[in-house]
């Protein structure tokens, strides 16, 4: 039995009075609420690693019991927002490719940059260390989707041959006009609007209609969202340790239930979708 | 459920999801609402597990992360009663 649940130490949640056994048959019901298709590799999309400035952690070694305890054959991982000085993260990239190194075919690295601070040079070293995709955060970095430094970060990631998976969550500004102006500009990205782009879902959801390698993830995303968006532009994510898998997988059953996703649609939104966006074929 | 029952444990869960993520105190008070509001729907066990776990160590990171799974979890369910396709 694993010592994590729902995302947690079982042991502090016990020490702190909660029924852990009840807590567990709810995780187990959550995990089981996704009819998973037969032989689908479920990846998830969006996970943090490293311990953000706002005091979530969660180190690679917890990430995989994690998997391990949702069934989880893989996930995409980034740094939390722990910049160096001056807003450099390559320092916390390089401990995220140390990760995917020691777990092998369990977590796929992405690296992190505050556009406006070395980005291609950075995207270069992490690229050469075995990166496979970027993480831009226009709020925690403080910058414009359609600014000049992201136009720039996001046309070399489409060099790489690179997804950019946005936070498109919580935040004040319009995101459907930023993104649009950057797609514009960039109109083969692939481009991974995460939180089902709930910070401006219809907008968003608009201009992605435009462009076919816009997708969104699932992660901390709204049910009424998620439903109304084609299953093959959607993918699992999780968010963390914002979130966690037992709601994370609640969720794509709920959708599915909900927009009526077949099993295909089901098969590409768990894994199938995020591996093709990555050049991986659909190999989930 | 009626499409009004399920705005109600909609709109407590959504607040109570908020009041969590801002480690606001008012949490504990919305997620006992929106347990009453969903009572012998699959969300209002989870928001009745929730709330007595706030009740029980508001202050630990852990539980509040637990919880805030739960509350999730629960207006998930709720939306999905509205929208037509309960669990």
């Amino acid at each position: 039995m694993s010592g994590r649940l729902l995302g947690q130490d079982a042991a502090v949640l016990g020490a702190a009075g909660v029924e852990v056994g009840t807590l567990r048959d709810i995780e187990q019901w959550a995990f089981r609420s996704v009819s998973r298709p037969a032989g689908a590799r479920v990846v998830d999309a969006h996970c943090h690693l490293g311990v953000d400035r706002d005091g979530h952690a969660l180190s690679a070694d917890d990430l995989v019991a994690d998997l391990d305890a949702a069934g989880i054959a893989a996930a995409v991982a980034f740094p939390a927002d722990e910049p160096g000085p001056g807003g450099d993260f390559s320092q916390a990239n390089q401990r995220v490719l140390d990760a995917a190194a020691a777990h092998a075919d369990r977590i796929i690295p992405f690296c992190r940059v505050d556009p406006a601070v070395g980005a291609e040079r950075a995207m270069d070293r992490a690229h050469a260390g075995g990166a496979r995709g970027l993480k831009l955060h226009p709020v925690a970095q403080r910058f414009a989707p359609e600014s000049d430094a992201c136009v720039h970060a996001v046309r070399h990631a489409a060099d790489l041959g690179w997804p950019v998976l946005f936070h498109a969550g919580f935040g004040a500004r319009p995101l459907g006009p930023a993104f649009a102006a950057l797609l514009e500009q960039v109109p083969t990205a692939r481009v991974i609007l995460a939180h089902g782009g709930r910070g401006d879902h219809r907008s968003l959801a608009a201009v992605a209609a435009r462009y076919p390698h816009v997708v969104f993830d699932t992660s901390i995303a709204a049910l009424p969202d998620l439903a109304t968006i084609p299953p093959e532009r959607v993918v699992f994510g999780s968010d963390r340790p914002y979130g966690d898998h037992a709601q994370a997988l609640h969720l794509v059953g709920a959708a599915a239930r909900v927009a009526g996703w077949d099993e295909v649609a089901l098969r590409g939104v768990l894994g199938g979708n995020l591996m093709r966006l990555l050049g991986d074929g659909g190999a989930a | 459920m009626s499409t009004a029952d399920g705005l109600r444990v909609v709109t407590l869960a959504a607040q109570a999801e908020m009041a969590l993520v801002r480690r606001d105190q008012v949490a504990g008070p919305l997620l006992a609402q929106a347990a009453r509001a969903a009572d012998g729907t699959p969300a209002g066990r989870l928001l009745r597990e929730a709330s007595a776990m706030v009740r029980g160590a508001p202050e630990r990171e852990a539980v509040r992360q637990a919880a805030l799974s739960l509350c999730r979890m629960a207006l998930q369910d709720a939306h999905a009663q509205v929208l037509g396709a309960a669990s």
